[in-house]
């Protein structure tokens, strides 16, 4: 199973909306995400720095949260989505 | 080109930018920009009142940024208040009001970008988008 994580921000409103969108995923689908707020906790802050090369082309370029990464390929998508963009992304993942 | 400091000889405005005001905004003088040192910009600036400003103070300051411009702040209240929040705690943990939806990369030029209100008109989520919103949705293109 792919390494999943999900970037977030405690008071960011589209992170807000995702999450409940993430607990069904879960309860639906074997995907597993590792959600990581970054305003409030900076080692989850420095290693979503570390991936900014991998997350800011598809993000306006720019860190933005939400952001899904996959840690292991290193894809990511960011922002607000519907609940099947983000299920295909990641049953993609594999 | 490197942004300098200015100081109006007549009435101690300072100036941050590539070049100084050609007119003075506060005393209306021409050609009244003096270069000095970021350590004089401090002086002259840390020596003014101190001025707070809560969060409601901020949310008044942003609807009067708003008038005259094509986009207004959210009319949802909840998501305005949960990003006012947001920004407060970003500015006592990182020094900045930073934006809630995107993260510092801890290089200066780059994060003052994400200082809010940021330049959103130039974003993908604003521009030539005809219900367009700031990132985080703050500010919302006026109906
Ligand atoms: S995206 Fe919106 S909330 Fe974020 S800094 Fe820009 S204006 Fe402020």
């Amino acid at each position: 199973m792919a390494h999943l994580v999900m970037f977030y921000g405690r008071e960011c409103p589209h992170c807000k909306k995702m999450l409940p969108l993430i607990d069904t995923l879960e309860k639906e689908t074997p995907v597993r995400f590792e959600r990581l707020e970054v305003w409030h906790d900076e080692k989850n802050a420095d290693l979503m720095r570390s991936y900014r090369e991998a997350i800011a082309p598809k993000c306006g370029h720019q860190l933005r949260v939400p952001t899904f990464l996959n840690a292991d390929t290193r894809d990511a998508m960011c922002g607000e989505v519907e609940f099947d963009k983000l299920k295909d992304w990641a049953l993609q993942q594999g | 080109m490197k942004k300098r400091y200015w100081r109006c000889f007549v009435c101690n405005d300072v100036h941050y930018g590539i070049a100084p005001p050609e007119l003075c905004p506060t005393c209306k003088v021409l050609h009244a920009y003096v270069e000095i040192t970021a350590e004089e910009a401090r002086k002259i600036l840390g020596g003014g009142p101190e001025t707070t400003m809560a969060t409601e103070d901020f949310r008044a300051s942003i609807e009067r940024f708003t008038v005259g411009n094509e986009f207004q702040v959210n009319p949802a209240a909840d998501k305005v208040s949960l990003l006012l929040t947001g920004i407060f705690e970003n500015e006592k943990n990182h020094g900045f009001k930073f934006c809630p939806c995107r993260l510092r990369t801890k290089d200066w030029e780059e994060d003052l970008k994400l200082i809010c209100p940021c330049n959103f008109p130039i974003h993908e989520t604003y521009k030539g988008v005809k219900d367009g919103e700031c990132w985080c949705g703050l500010f919302v293109r006026r109906k």
